[in-house]
């Protein structure tokens, strides 16, 4: 018993080591790239890397900004003042990933509690049919997807990448897991009351999956903001662009310049970022919440 | 707190909606176009090019919506808008892309009847002929030529004494003074000297132009009708080339990458180079014909067996997508008058930091715009090399694609003459569309 | 339960059952299912990018050449290779992680967690720039470390060298998976039964065997959930291809995804391309009945 707790001493000691070390791997590109930005084009091109930029420069953020340069915003014919691109990017990546998440969230509780609940002719065959498309990469489908969402006159537009990420069945699979779990008796309960469908939905079955609408909210928030190739595919005009699309294009340039790759790099991770830990907490609990259930 | 954002979260959903119905509603006729560019000098440069197309529209009413494209993803986002059938009313690029890709393709508007009589007088013939499709369908309305070349960083040949392979003055030099340089400067600085860079297709003509020049072999047959460069003395260069010392077959970078790296000191030399770089190196403006650090940039032609390459020409104008709404497509043609052909096409070249393709528009002589620009006058020492236009060969767009696969594999593979026989065979059967 | 109802409640359960589903159905229909439809059919056509071609139905053609693409087999290759070494990398690893971290004390577990969680937020993008900034060939990170340290003596062309460009895309891979099943492990071995544990030990039980006997059957059903959305996550790895390598060097890190988009827009054959994505759904479909077979079996 007594070597078993020394050796398991030594092992836990190393496994911290090691972790530590392995914390530090895991946030050097995250500081590569926040220094990056900082950096002169000089420190930046160096045979031998600054572990610290020596000269700060803002420099590469004055390019980002006033490289492209976008209006506000466009609502019919109404234009907003023109603002750096950059920044309208953001705007734009917020603007695509919040609706995505509401947009998902609304449809796939209501969806997973029917699959869950409800025993309507056609529910298996359904079922089947989301688990089978919940892993699809969207590459499948790149060509029929872009023809149809410029026959819908959305092509180059948020929409287009906004739907189809709604429609993408991971969401109400989860949310499927999670109403499993509500007791049968008290929708028996709810409907002897004489509530109506919507009412014991709203009443009973919302309270029960709100954990779950929580995670899958975290969930397409990410997904959708990292969802790079739909993105690519549809958005085209430098005023629809997201974040992503901007780092990227920045990259393709005839010219690579890694200090202002970096400055949009940084721009496009802060931000979400600072959200992550300021909800750290819930992210975790919805995380753990969606497994649990699923 | 909760209800203020579900709130402003609600009306956010609405307006978003409305946005999309009203989009969708929004006249549109020809009051307005879009134009793409490729970053053609400073036609990529948005505070250039919005002086340009604002005083366009000063004058005529039509406003012009302009996007940037890059040289490395740009092909595929025009190809995703034609596949949507959004593509742009106009787009400015070279004759490879508008005539033997989208034109052959079918996507582009015939705008023969913008050229006419005096207009083909004016215009070099090379650069006329190339913007013609073999059936007599015009796809390009040309703007501005350039011969492409290479580029040394001087400073580091006088270090390495390399500079007695160069003859300055007629910026030439055969095959034997480029490996000696080479070798020159591995021996002074080591490896990297220069790169083979084959990640795509951004700046492949460098590599074309090297290959082909280096033993003399040939890319086309003269009638551009079927890719011949399976030949031998193609596949001795490329041998040549995978066993010199400091230049290494690049597969994780492109023509871009190779012009920072040159820039930034890291190359001693550059295979991806024009005029438009020479007067603003990687687009830094720290200086014409300096390196980051200062030192000098010479443009090279690239190296022959005889000291007299066999240059790739540039040639960009504008050609326009057929939308089918006639409106737009008379209003793109008056752009495109307005910017090729009148007294504002010197405007409109000197953006381009290349050079006219025609000495007079309308009556009036261009010829003189860069004649106080030494680095310009200097160039024009390379233009007599200008070889033969063969971009518009058929399937184009599979061949060049081919041309990088295929250097990726000379690249891996073992370096032998067999196997680079075989990358080059596949491959440029591949270009032949077998 | 069905039997019990009434046929006019079992007629209201329909109508209410599809009601509910309604909003979700329009979005998964027209834009998974109908596009997906869509694939199918152009895939048995010659459609391309040429406008003044009429389509063709060319039947299975496009299928028989692709068993006969070296490029498409050799994507097919590495699909498999990346996810088949990545999942299992992502489980072990995470469950590890887990393992040492679960029994911290609030402060550094959260903050182990937080970091591991990282490179998910900072966006695939934005990871995949710096990345390829830390592979540069010249004056990437990677070269210089390993350089001054005297493990190399020449700089290696990460991403350029088809020895190493597939395993350098898979490593960023897995920096950007392991973040969720670290949070799902700790959660879950956390809710293990304690007095199971305690009980094991005093019968002399070696940890291993703890683990394996009293831990493992309790966390199966985490470490299912979690080989489901790492399978998911490891088709996904399309930007990294298209911005680090394009599928090169010689094809060495084509994926089916990658190669899809070549087809459609560097070679311009919609058909082909179509009949590609065609046989990567059946392909992932079997993958994912074979999970939730698992998943059922527990």
């Amino acid at each position: 018993m007594k070597t078993n707790n020394g050796s398991s001493r030594a092992y836990s000691i190393t496994s911290i080591l090691i972790l530590i070390i392995l914390a530090i791997l895991f946030l050097f590109p995250l500081y590569w790239i926040l220094t990056g930005a900082l950096k002169t084009p000089a420190a930046i091109n160096s045979a031998v890397p600054q572990w610290w930029p020596q000269e700060f420069t803002l420099r590469n953020f004055e390019v980002l900004f006033s490289k492209r340069s976008a209006p506000l915003f466009e609502i019919g014919s109404l234009t907003g003042p023109i603002i750096p691109g950059a920044i309208r990017w953001l705007i734009n990546t917020v603007f695509m990933a919040v609706l995505a998440m509401l947009l998902t969230c609304i449809t796939a509780s209501l969806a997973g509690y029917a699959l869950a609940k409800k025993r309507f002719a056609g529910r298996v065959i359904l079922f089947s049919l989301i688990v089978a498309a919940m892993a699809l990469p969207k590459q499948v489908i790149l060509i029929p997807l872009i023809k149809e969402m410029s026959a819908l006159g959305l092509y180059d537009n948020l929409w287009a990448v906004i739907l189809p990420t709604v429609g993408w069945p991971f969401g109400v699979f989860l949310m499927k897991q999670f109403a499993e779990s509500i007791p049968g008796e008290m929708l028996e309960a709810a409907r002897i009351d004489g509530a109506g469908e919507l009412r014991t939905f709203i009443t009973v079955v919302y309270p029960m999956i709100k954990p779950g609408v929580g995670a899958l909210a975290i969930f397409t928030f990410i997904s959708s903001w990292n969802d790079y190739f739909l993105q690519l595919i549809m958005l085209t005009s430098s005023s629809n662009l997201t974040i992503s699309l901007g780092i990227a294009t920045m990259q393709a340039e005839n010219s690579t310049d890694y200090g202002l790759i970096m400055a949009g790099a940084a721009l496009a991770a802060v931000p979400i970022i600072i959200v992550f830990l300021i909800f750290q907490k819930y992210f975790t609990k919805g995380i753990t919440m969606g497994a649990v259930k699923g | 707190m909760k209800k203020i954002i579900s709130l402003l979260l609600a009306l956010c959903l609405v307006v978003s909606m409305a946005s999309v119905v009203m989009a969708a509603d929004a006249p549109e006729g020809a009051s307005e176009i879009t134009l793409w560019t490729y970053p053609i000098g400073n036609w990529g440069n948005e505070a250039t090019v919005k002086e340009l197309t604002d005083a366009f529209t000063a004058e005529t009413g039509i406003a012009v919506k302009v996007e940037y494209l890059t040289y490395a993803d740009g092909d595929d986002k025009v190809n995703t808008a034609i596949t949507a059938k959004q593509a742009p009313d106009l787009i400015m690029e070279g004759p490879e892309r508008l005539v033997s890709n989208w034109g052959a393709n079918g996507y582009m508007v015939d705008i023969a009847d913008l050229f006419e009589e005096e207009d083909k007088a004016e215009i070099n013939p090379a650069a006329l002929a190339a913007c013609f499709a073999p059936d007599g369908a015009a796809y390009e309305y040309p703007l501005v030529m350039t011969a492409h070349c290479m580029a040394i960083n001087y400073n580091a040949f006088v270090e390495a004494g390399a500079d007695q392979y160069i003859d300055k003055e007629t910026h030439t030099w055969t095959s034997e003074q480029f490996l000696a340089a080479v070798n020159a400067l591995y021996e002074t600085f080591g490896d990297p000297i220069g790169a083979i860079y084959c990640n795509g297709q951004g700046g492949d003509q460098g590599t074309r132009a090297l290959v082909n020049n280096l033993c003399g072999g040939s890319f086309t047959n003269p009638e551009h009708t079927a890719y011949t460069w399976d030949d031998e003395k193609n596949i001795q260069a490329l041998k040549i080339l995978y066993d010199l010392n400091g230049i290494d077959y690049d597969a994780s970078i492109v023509g871009g990458d190779e012009i920072a790296n040159f820039y930034n000191g890291i190359f001693k030399m550059a295979f991806c180079w024009n005029i438009a770089q020479q007067l603003n190196p990687n687009s830094a403006d720290t200086g014409a014909g300096l390196t980051l650090n200062g030192d000098e940039i010479v443009f090279m032609a690239f190296p022959s067996e005889d000291g007299v390459a066999k240059l790739q020409g540039g040639i960009w104008g504008f050609g326009i997508f057929d939308n089918g709404d006639a409106g737009k497509i008379e209003a793109a043609k008056t752009f495109i008058k307005y910017m090729c052909d009148s007294e504002h096409t010197a405007d409109a070249v000197r953006a381009s930091n290349f050079f006219a393709v025609r000495g007079t528009t309308e009556g009036i002589d261009i010829s003189g715009i860069w004649s106080d620009n030494e680095i310009m006058n200097e160039y024009t020492k390379l233009m007599p090399m200008l070889g033969d236009y063969y971009q518009v060969t058929t399937n184009w767009a599979a061949a060049r694609t081919a041309w990088w696969n295929m250097l990726q594999q000379v690249g891996a593979g073992d370096g032998s003459e067999e196997a680079i026989a075989a990358a080059v065979a596949d491959f440029c059967a591949q270009a032949n569309g077998q | 339960m069905d039997k019990t109802l009434s046929p006019k409640l079992r007629r209201q359960e329909n109508i209410s059952g599809y009601l509910f589903l309604l909003p979700s159905l329009v979005f998964f229909l027209a834009f998974v299912v109908y596009p997906m439809v869509m694939c199918i059919w152009t895939s048995f056509t010659d459609a391309n990018m040429n406008s003044n071609t009429a389509d063709h139905f060319i039947f299975l053609d496009n299928y028989i050449e692709l068993w006969k693409d070296p490029v498409f087999l050799k994507a097919l290759v590495n699909t498999l290779i990346i996810v088949f070494v990545s999942v299992p990398i992502v489980c072990i690893f995470s469950l590890w992680v887990a393992s040492v971290i679960h029994k911290m004390k609030e402060g550094p577990l959260s903050f182990f967690r937080i970091v591991f969680y990282l490179p998910v937020v900072t966006g695939s993008v934005a990871v995949t720039v710096v990345w390829k900034w830390m592979y540069n060939n010249y004056y990437g990170i990677f070269n210089y470390v390993l350089k001054s340290t005297g493990v190399i003596d020449k700089n290696i062309n990460w991403l350029g060298d088809s020895k190493f460009a597939l395993w350098c895309i898979i490593i960023i891979l897995l920096t950007t998976s392991v973040g969720q099943p670290i949070v799902l492990y700790v959660s879950a071995l956390s809710n293990v039964d304690h007095s199971l544990v305690e009980a094991s030990q005093v019968d002399g039980a070696t940890n291993t065997q703890v683990f394996w006997r009293i831990c493992w059957p309790q966390i199966m059903p985490t470490t299912l959930y979690i080989l489901v959305i790492t399978t998911i996550n490891s088709f996904q790895c399309f930007a990294l291809i298209q911005l680090l390598t394009s599928g090169g060097p010689n094809y060495a890190t084509e994926t089916v995804m990658y190669y899809i988009y070549y087809t459609a827009f560097k070679l311009y054959r919609f058909g082909y391309g179509n009949a590609m994505g065609v046989i990567l759904a059946i392909f992932i479909a079997i993958l994912s009945a074979v999970q939730f077979r698992l998943a059922k079996e527990k």
